[in-house]
């Protein structure tokens, strides 16, 4: 069998081990977009929202609808792993293999992510149902399928993004805290709590620039409609870029780290 | 009572020691808190962007309320890794050896370790939205006010113990215990905005209910003139309530536990 395929599915059951849990998080992701709905509704009710922050009302919903679930389903946790494994000497067992390990990892990864592929795209039609009937959101076939191609892109940036960040680990004492820290922080400039542009034309022009926005402001906007196609051929063309610059980047650090590393531990 | 005060002061003065050992570390948990700040302040910066009043508050006021959300944070962090770590100690059975102390088991298990770098960040944070906010709104500044508003804190701090104790003994039953923490921080995130601004069923279920808006929001209220008599009242008794009933459930959740190790 397929060492990168056998992985894939270790990642499928692995998710799937402990039920309770995983409803558990599951339903604890409602309450930030309840939370969310909620205050937007009053603000929007209670003063002209649109023009201070440049979204329209079924703009905001959508947005807020889809931004937590697309930050949790792009969301990674190997880092910790990483460390274990560098910090152990656990990644002997890899390197002695006739695996890549961050071809591993990424198989890995893709395989947790399945069933939460399944369950988000399960909500995301219900969410951009529920839009398209109560908030009066326009879509069209071409709109559904870049944001899905968008989504991939997304899980593929972040991947890279926190594999480089995991490769820290090589030269890094105590990354636990560093790790935390960076997890939140990326969430936030992703726009993966509210869009970073409500807050004015420099914002705006920083989420674009950066790669952070790329994993959940963008395919998120795709959807809501606030890109036309030649804005969406840019992002894409901007995703990729900064796939290929953190899988290069990864690489580099990868292949100084092997030497640096000190294989501790039988 | 006395033993348990003194108790608690040689437990966080263990832990300053420790945690103040390795520096880095301490800095390091200080800017992991400083990550969450940002969210936090986010929601500041939204309410200012948009000039929005929350039912008679202005954004000034929201701002202590946003502070208080702060606060109560930092001295729930203080002891939070004692609840994160539960589920840990119940598989591994690590609990056996706090069971033979001559102290409550539930004292020591939930009062242990004491996170200073948490509570630091959030506390300082904390009291400059309330303080600032408290200067902007131009809110009277008196003796009666002030005890009133630090013993309602107080009050605050009996109830978010109780209330978010209860969901972590579900680890006495089920083996990962991540999604619970995810739960209780979801609900805890529920305070990050005034109350008013949720629909007059979910006001009721979070006052009276599963009182987690009496924490953050009836502080605030009485500072700001608006806390009804009556509210007052149960600010003081639902922290006793739920004190008692997690103390019955801790008791319950015990009984089950079996032991893992040798």
């Amino acid at each position: 069998m397929n060492p990168y395929r056998c992985v894939f599915q270790m990642g499928i059951e692995k998710s799937l081990e402990y039920r309770t849990n995983f409803v558990l998080t599951m339903t604890s992701s409602i309450f930030p977009i309840m939370i969310q709905t909620i205050m937007w509704t009053y603000f929007y009710g209670h003063t002209d929202a649109t023009v201070s922050t440049g979204y329209t009302y079924s703009q905001i919903m959508v947005y807020t609808l889809l931004a937590t679930l697309v930050s949790q389903f792009v969301s990674t946790s190997f880092a910790w792993q990483i460390n274990e494994d560098i910090k152990r000497g656990g990644l002997n067992k890899y390197l002695v293999r006739p695996v890549h390990y961050g071809a591993y990892q990424f198989c890995s990864f893709l395989g947790e992510k399945i069933p939460q592929l399944l369950l988000l795209l399960l909500v995301a039609v219900a969410v951009i149902f529920f839009s398209v009937t109560v908030f009066g959101l326009t879509l069209s076939g071409t709109r559904v399928f870049l944001f899905v191609i968008s989504l991939l892109f997304a899980l593929a940036l972040n991947f890279f993004l926190f594999f480089t960040v995991a490769l820290t680990s090589f030269w890094l004492t105590d990354v636990n805290h560093f790790f935390a820290t960076i997890s939140i922080v990326f969430v936030v400039i992703s726009g993966g709590i509210l869009p970073l542009d409500i807050f004015g034309q420099k914002a705006m022009l920083l989420t674009k620039l950066l790669p952070f926005g790329y994993t959940t402001q963008f395919p998120v906007n795709i959807i809501n409609g606030r890109y036309n196609l030649q804005m969406v051929g840019i992002g894409f063309l901007c995703q990729l870029f900064w796939i290929v610059f953190f899988g290069l980047l990864s690489e580099s650090l990868w292949k100084k780290g092997l030497r640096h590393y000190v294989a501790v531990g039988g | 009572m006395k033993k348990y005060l003194r108790l608690i002061g040689v437990l966080m003065k263990l832990s300053l020691m420790s945690q103040l050992e390795y520096r880095v570390n301490f800095i390091a948990g200080v800017a992991v808190e400083l990550g969450w700040m940002l969210v936090k302040l986010l929601y500041v910066a939204v309410v200012y962007r948009i000039g929005v009043n929350i039912s008679v508050f202005t954004p000034n006021h929201i701002q202590i309320f946003i502070g208080i959300y702060v606060l109560m944070t930092g001295f729930y962090m203080l002891y939070y890794p004692n609840f994160a770590g539960l589920g840990q100690m119940v598989q591994s059975g690590e609990l056996d050896m706090y069971l033979v102390k001559p102290v409550s088991l539930q004292f020591i298990v939930t009062l242990r370790q004491w996170s200073f770098p948490m509570f630091l960040t959030n506390a300082i944070v904390g009291s400059i939205l309330i303080i600032t906010g408290w200067q902007k709104a131009g809110l009277a500044v008196n003796v009666k006010q002030i005890l009133g508003f630090l013993f309602l804190l107080l009050c605050s701090n009996l109830l978010t113990y109780s209330l978010f104790l209860i969901p972590y003994l579900m680890c006495f039953w089920i083996v990962s215990t991540g999604g619970i923490e995810s739960l209780s921080s979801a609900l805890w995130d529920f305070n990050n905005m005034p109350y008013m601004i949720y629909g007059k069923w979910i006001q009721r279920i979070g006052t009276f209910i599963l009182p987690i808006f009496i924490i953050t929001n009836f502080p605030g209220l009485f500072l700001m003139g608006n806390l009804h008599p009556a509210m007052f009242v149960w600010a003081i008794a639902a922290p006793v309530l739920f004190f008692i009933l997690a103390r019955i459930l801790w008791k319950k959740a015990v009984r089950n536990y079996t032991s893992a190790s040798s």
